[in-house]
């Protein structure tokens, strides 16, 4: 109740404030690009764009994508766990949700779930978030929404930095980074390595009623795990105008499980491990207020399983032949997928006559997968081929009221499911202070190889033979949302209702044993507890509304989210042969968060920034094996700008997280609200030495804040 | 440029890629892993081979804790009662295999290693260290389409499947086949004493109490139809006839059986004229894992009747808690989650088995190098 309490007082202050403040609107002039794939202030953006900015990100001290997503917004919700963060925005699980980094499509998934451990988190110089479908500028995926993370861009003569967090159970992150500007030519090279120990917040395991109650299990909450990765970028200014880039990476990751003694609860024969690399050239050339960009990339990433003990299970023998009983030793490193991506982009942004804004463009994409175990033919490839071109227009209609509208349409052509459009129309209208937002969009998500062509057995607790389904039909989406936003002073209030529809939703049901393959049938015979294959057979609609607060008042910032969201999906029972309507799983109707911010400079040698941050959930409600626990769990931020020695720039953070040590010590097996171990307590020591002066770059296509760092 | 020139360009560009990135990708080589495998099967043999005679039991295995002490138990009572046997134990199942031997007990020092391979492994070990005798024993309830599977590990064996056994050897090795626990079973339990009639007086021993308090049921695996090879599910049938010439209160159902699932046990039960009191549920499968605790005494309510008319996803215990399924005084207090390898007397009813077994001696060898 004290908390609750505590949440309203601090969503409310700042319209207490109201009138007393002097304007400041900075924060509506943040540049951002991901709604359009054109620049825009927030203010003047048709499209709602959350932005968690450099400054919020700096306050915050976030560790990983996972905690800032789910801490600065109200839409997200995470349930981090082996196979992967388990992300979800407004209701549509990652599948549905379309991550990037500069305007790059992230690649590479574990059951659907991008790792996000690819992304250094202290590299980053703002986060965009648009909701709903935005298949028509980029494609596949971007049902639920799209996340661009805009990674810093460094222009220094020489910059070297090293930032280190030491946190609770063995948490370490280490950010650092080399940048090199000579002449025309700049480097920058990143490496990052982010570990945890992992924590169990219960020994407990759920079990049948008639068992021996377990509490001494050894599975985790969160396993440990480690991971690294070395990016290197060099871009050239060949010409005035012109510049070129080149840029690599390579990155692991691993997963690793304790064992018990329970051999239906805490053993496992394999720990999880994930190699990525990725490779891109391409250049932009601006002409005037003109603009033409190309990007190729490769990349890939692979998934194995580590044995840590001896197992029998599908591999290739020395014959080259697929066997479902092949033996495997401790420390074996066995291929479970390895996806390939390639990409060939072209893009180019006209202004016309008529204050109308152009831009257009066209993708290659060519997948390949190989996957020797689990999917049938061992490999598979896909390539599809889209234009698409958006028209951005406006007008004035009268003192201080504007019209801006904003038609896009995409062309795809994919090798196996042919010719497909998708529009989205969006609109908006500023009367003053006030904007009002509408869109319309359609979301268009080809199947995925793996949906395609899954064929392998899990040994849970039962016996599992997942199927791809080769006659499956790419998922579309009608999302309808409508938004008022209006801005005062510092002041700046949103309200935004949503409508998703999915129809030929991808979803795995349960289907007759004597449909399995023969191999399956004839190795496993009845003991085959189950198959699943991937189906177009639900329907599903997410629709709500978000709100956020923002208020900025000299040193204070004050902001606060809330989410409701309610979700419906309808699932073919193959038993009734009708449709069972469910809640998505991991739904809660009310997510909200809520932060003050205070930064306060102590002459020269000395800023503060503190920060308290809030974050809610009501009740996740799942299927099957119980709903996970509302929570609500608070944060405090503190940051130590030390000055400038020389050349040498010093900051320290500190911070607790999860200050009222909420835990959910709901048996091991059921759901989750939050994985949260508890209260944690974390430092970070940032280092950065700088020497000569910032270049002059011509190039500003999406005019991110160079100048960012404030010593 | 055409399409096909720039896909060629971008494959080109893509393999070039690919090529100049870590090599290690691909995974380990794991060509030799069959050879090393069976090694370690050996190796285990070799280390625990005292006698010249060898009993395997082969269960289809499990993941629960409770039944892997009913195993631990069994092959305790094994020893004891075949002193000049080495007996192990094998699952058929590879997903209880990989489990038990990734546990714990390996690491601990001087623990047990918990390493059951498959039968067919093991029996080519005790092909390679030469036991002069040999007896499989089926750990099934029903002779069944696991028990066809028993029956081609020993056949394989004795056909020299691997290969790399000597003929010689396989001419003279003794080899002996028991058989599950219902492998004999008349209509009319008068007809003589069967192994169902003998199983029927040890559940009416351990059960008849419950059988005069309320109806006691029996929830048994059976076939689906189409794997009933060996007309195998007869023997449920046969089951409750002779129980319920000791008692009317038995019934025996199963999860698979066509015919003979819940719904068909509860209309025989209301055909009998037992339409309320209290409804007693076991399982009658040698241990108690995710049919026993899921499928018999768990909580799954979803009351969809499928093709077959059994509501499937629905647990005995809340189905004949439910009015549409009898509304009997039927909950957690009724359910009995023991496998039947849990009680000595039924284990002995296997044990008996695998005494007849060795009286017999199989000819099942061909030698497969055309020689005989």
């Amino acid at each position: 109740m004290r908390q609750t309490l505590l949440y309203v007082i601090t969503f409310c202050f700042p319209l207490l404030l109201l009138g007393q403040t002097e304007g400041n609107e900075t924060a509506m002039k943040e540049v951002v690009v991901t709604a359009t794939g054109t620049s825009h202030t927030l203010k003047d953006v048709p499209v709602q764009t959350e932005v968690i900015s450099r400054k919020m990100l700096d306050n915050f001290g976030g560790k990983s994508i996972e905690e800032i997503l789910g801490s600065l917004t109200a839409s997200f919700a995470f349930n981090e766990g082996d196979m992967g963060s388990q992300m979800q925005l407004n209701g549509l699980g990652n599948s549905y949700i379309l991550v990037m980094v500069d305007g790059k499509r992230l690649h590479g998934d574990v059951g659907g779930e991008n790792d996000l451990s690819l992304i250094d988190p202290r590299n980053i110089e703002k986060i965009e978030i648009v909701k709903g479908a935005s298949s028509a500028l980029y494609g596949s995926d971007a049902i639920a929404g799209v996340i661009n993370i805009i990674t810093k861009k460094h222009n220094e003569g020489l910059l070297v930095e090293n930032s280190t967090t030491l946190g609770s159970y063995g948490d370490v992150r280490q950010h650092n980074g080399l940048a090199v500007s000579y002449g025309k030519l700049s480097s920058y090279t990143n490496f990052h390595l982010q570990r945890t120990d992992g924590w169990q917040n219960t020994s407990k395991e759920h079990t049948s009623t008639f068992e021996t109650p377990i509490t001494d299990s050894r599975s985790m909450t969160v396993n440990p795990k480690t991971n690294w990765k070395l990016a290197e970028r060099l871009t050239w200014q060949i010409f005035p105008g012109i510049e070129l880039y080149g840029e690599g990476s390579y990155h692991q990751r691993g997963i690793f499980r304790p064992q018990g003694k329970y051999a239906k609860y805490d053993v496992t024969y394999y720990d999880m491990r994930y190699q990525n690399a990725s490779a891109a050239v391409g250049g932009k050339w601006t002409m005037g207020k003109n603009l033409l960009t190309l990007d190729i990339d490769w990349n890939k990433h692979a998934y194995f399983h580590e044995f840590t003990s001896i197992a029998t299970t599908e591999g290739i023998d020395k014959n080259g032949n697929f066997v479902l009983e092949y033996p495997y030793f401790p420390g074996q490193r066995v291929l479970q997928s390895d996806q390939q991506r390639f990409t060939a982009h072209l893009k180019g942004v006209f202004h016309l006559p008529y204050h109308h804004l152009l831009s257009a463009g066209m993708e290659y994409r060519y997948d390949w997968l190989k996957a020797p175990t689990s999917i049938e033919g061992r490999e598979a490839n896909d390539n599809t081929e889209a234009l698409y071109a958006q028209d951005e227009w406006q007008t004035r209609l009268g003192k201080s009221v504007q019209w801006h509208v904003n038609g896009g349409l995409r062309l795809i052509r994919n090798q196996q499911f042919g010719w497909h459009l998708s529009p989205k129309v969006s609109s908006m209208l500023s009367l003053g202070d006030f904007r009002l937002r509408a869109t319309w969009s359609q979301g268009f998500k080809t199947p995925t190889l793996k949906e395609q062509r899954y064929r392998y057995v899990r040994e849970m607790t039962q016996i599992i033979l997942f199927l791809g389904n080769r006659s499956l039909k790419p998922q579309k989406s009608n999302y309808f949302s409508l938004g008022a936003e209006y801005t005062i002073a510092g002041l700046t209030l949103s309200v935004t209702g949503y409508y998703n529809r999915l129809d030929d939703m991808i979803a795995l049901v349960t289907i007759p044993r004597s449909e399995a393959p023969s191999q399956y049938i004839q190795q496993y015979g009845e003991t085959l507890n189950k198959v699943r294959q991937y189906k177009n057979m639900e329907r599903a609609k997410t629709y709500g509304v978000d709100a956020t607060a923002r208020y900025v008042l000299r040193e204070w910032t004050f902001g606060a989210g809330y989410s409701y969201l309610d979700t419906q999906a309808e699932v073919y029972n193959e038993t009734t042969h009708s449709l069972d309507k469910v809640v998505i799983d991991g739904m809660a109707h009310h997510k909200g968060n809520v932060y003050v911010t205070w930064n306060h400079r102590f002459g020269r040698g000395y800023t503060l920034g503190a920060g308290v941050y809030g974050r809610m959930s009501s009740k996740r409600f799942y299927q099957i094996n119980g709903d996970g626990k509302g929570y609500q769990i608070w944060r405090l931020s503190t940051t130590h700008d030390l000055g400038t020695t020389g050349k040498f720039f010093w900051r320290l953070e500190a911070g607790i997280d999860n200050i009222f040590n909420y835990v959910d010590r709901t048996d091991h097996g059921l759901h989750l609200g939050t994985t949260t171990p508890g209260t944690t307590v974390y430092g970070t020591l940032t280092i950065r030495f700088r020497h000569g002066k910032n270049l002059k770059n011509n190039y500003k296509f999406n005019l991110k804040n160079n100048d960012n760092e404030e010593d | 440029m055409t399409m096909k020139k720039i896909k060629f360009f971008m494959l080109a560009a893509m393999t070039l890629l690919a090529g100049t990135s870590f090599t290690s990708c691909s995974g380990d080589n794991t060509d030799d892993n069959e050879e090393k495998y069976q090694d370690i099967v050996l190796q285990t043999v070799k280390s625990q081979k005292v006698n010249n005679q060898a009993i395997l039991l082969v269960a289809f295995g499990s993941t629960w804790p409770e039944a892997f002490n009913d195993f631990d138990e069994t092959v305790e009572a094994y020893k004891k009662e075949f002193p000049g046997y080495d007996v192990y134990i094998s699952f058929s199942s590879a997903i209880c295999r990989n489990r038990a031997a990734a546990g714990e007990h390996e690491e601990d020092l001087g623990a047990e290693k918990r390493n059951y391979y498959a039968p067919e492994r093991w029996l080519n070990a005790f092909g390679k260290v030469e036991y002069a005798d040999i007896t499989v024993q089926s750990l099934q309830v029903i002779p069944g389409e696991e028990y066809g599977r028993v029956v081609n590990a020993l056949k394989d064996f004795a056909n020299n499947g691997y290969n790399d056994l000597r003929n010689d050897y396989l001419k003279n090795v003794k080899i002996h086949l028991g058989t599950p626990l219902m492998a004999t079973g008349k209509d009319d339990p008068d007809d003589g004493e069967t192994d169902v009639t003998k199983l029927a007086d040890e559940l009416h021993t351990i059960y008849g109490d419950k059988a005069n308090e309320g109806a006691m049921l029996f929830m048994g695996h059976g076939n689906p139809d189409e794997f009933d090879t060996y007309s195998a599910n007869v023997r449920y049938t046969q089951l409750e006839t002779a129980l319920q010439k000791k008692n009317v209160n038995y019934f025996v159902g199963t999860v698979d059986m066509m015919e003979n699932f819940k719904t068909n046990v509860k209309e025989r039960m209301q055909a009998a004229g037992y339409t309320s009191g209290k409804v007693f549920c076991a399982p009658l499968m040698s241990i108690a894992g995710d049919h026993a605790n899921n499928d018999m005494a768990g909580d799954d309510d979803k009351w969809e009747l499928n093709d077959d008319g059994e509501y499937e996803e629905t647990s005995w215990k809340v189905y004949f808690s439910d009015p549409l399924g009898g509304s009997y005084d039927c909950s957690g207090e009724t359910m009995i989650v023991k496998g039947l390898l849990s009680y000595p007397a039924i284990r002995q009813l296997w044990i008996n088995h695998t005494h007849a077994a060795q009286e017999e001696d199989l000819d099942w060898f061909h030698s497969n190098d055309g020689t005989e």
